[in-house]
């Protein structure tokens, strides 16, 4: 019985061709179990292995896994139960690579690992979604760590997730002081770096625009008849007229502009 | 225990109400002989001595009388066609002691079957039969490549 208990656990985690009512199904499923299924002498470590059956196999068939919005209309206890079935199939998943790279045997499906990890990134969303509604609800802010828009020690924007501090920060003499009195920001380094790497983003939107401007030149010369608007649409920035008057866009044929 | 960061204070004093771990071990053979009840794990690194008996208590039910830890550096090795120095990960491995009464042995998994082989012998018997086929088929035309006829 247990090794059935086992089997539908295992079914439940990553299995898709079932309806939207799956996870009732499974939880009705586990409900009638219990009444019969009793604690067995075997210790549960055989739960880190796959079913007895699919030890020799190569190709072992499953679904594909959960998505958010099958998730979405779950209660907070489905999905705490599900979470702790992928959380086991995963775990069950690792020790059968573990034990197939060891015994230089292929792995049959990895993509099993992928699909359990994708589920529980789900599930994770799904509360995430769950908590924020609620904190926005009840507090008018979302319960999310704060993210805080400051210049980091480049020069550049950054995002910085706030942490609590072990002292209030004006009190902390040796952080303030590197931005204080060395005044990183705006020293003379900070400032050439910046400079430079302003130079780099102007090169690289330059030799873009550059590029695209030959290309549709080419484009003029190997397809004179082609639909210009079309083209315009697919380059916005190139100056079509004017690609068309220059000398690498005219062909061996006359010029029909 | 889990590796999430908790929730900072604030308004409404936000707080993890589901809890859903995220930590991974998986069951390894031991590497030297153990004693039957001692069972050895790989983990995730975050997870302590008394993450590793609650996980097992509580989601596997497994009784657990003692866990020992320890971290094995990954190797550093050369790679093998460029030279450059890889280093591979780092290990947290687990020793679980299990009740007196309990014992564990690692199953054999890729144990063959009795009737593998008799399988085998089948499978590469219709690979003959419809070889022959394909030839008897194609025998007026030797000179057709065989992905041109069907």
């Amino acid at each position: 019985m247990n090794f059935l208990f086992n089997n539908i656990l295992r079914n439940a985690a990553v299995i898709s061709y079932r309806s939207h009512n799956s996870l009732k199904l499974y939880i009705t499923a586990i409900q009638n179990i219990t009444y019969i299924h009793t604690t067995s002498k075997h210790n549960n470590l055989m739960d880190f292995f796959d079913n007895k059956k699919n030890w020799n196999e190569t190709n072992i068939r499953v679904g594909r896994a959960w998505r958010l919005d099958e998730l979405r209309i779950k209660s907070n206890t489905d999905l705490h139960k599900l979470w702790y079935v992928l959380l086991k199939e995963r775990n069950m998943l690792f020790t059968m690579e573990h034990e197939c790279n060891r015994k230089v045997r292929l792995f049959p499906n990895p993509e099993r690992i992928d699909k359990v990890e994708e589920s529980m990134n789900n599930i994770e969303t799904v509360v995430r979604e769950r908590n924020t509604a609620y904190y926005t609800l009840e507090t008018g802010e979302t319960g999310e760590r704060p993210v805080e828009d400051v210049v980091n020690l480049f020069g550049l924007p950054e995002k910085y997730p706030k942490n609590e501090y072990i002292i209030p920060k004006f009190m902390n003499t040796r952080w303030v002081k590197s931005y204080l009195e060395h005044g990183y920001i705006n020293s003379l380094a900070v400032k050439k770096f910046y400079r430079l790497y302003q130079e780099k983003l102007r090169s690289i939107k330059r030799n873009e625009r550059n590029r695209n401007f030959n290309h549709v030149q080419h484009l003029l010369k190997r397809f004179p008849d082609m639909d210009l608007e079309k083209l315009q649409a697919e380059y916005p920035e190139v100056d079509l007229e004017k690609a068309k008057r220059t000398k690498k866009a005219r062909g061996h044929f006359l010029p029909k502009y | 225990m889990s590796t999430r960061w908790y929730p900072l204070y604030q308004r409404g004093n936000p707080q993890l109400r589901v809890f859903l771990p995220n930590f991974w071990m998986k069951l390894v053979r031991s590497s030297v002989n153990q004693l039957p009840n001692v069972v050895q794990f790989h983990c995730s690194m975050e997870m302590t001595k008394h993450d590793i008996k609650n996980y097992l208590e509580k989601i596997y039910n497994i009784p657990v009388v003692e866990v020992k830890t320890r971290i094995a550096m990954g190797k550093f090795r050369k790679d093998v066609g460029k030279g450059y120095i890889v280093k591979d990960d780092d290990i947290k491995f687990a020793y679980v002691t299990l009740p007196k009464t309990m014992k564990f042995e690692f199953p054999n998994i890729f144990e063959k079957k009795k009737g593998d082989t008799e399988d085998d012998m089948k499978s590469l018997d219709e690979a003959k039969k419809s070889f022959k086929g394909f030839i008897q088929r194609n025998k007026d035309r030797s000179d057709v490549p065989s992905w041109f006829t069907i």
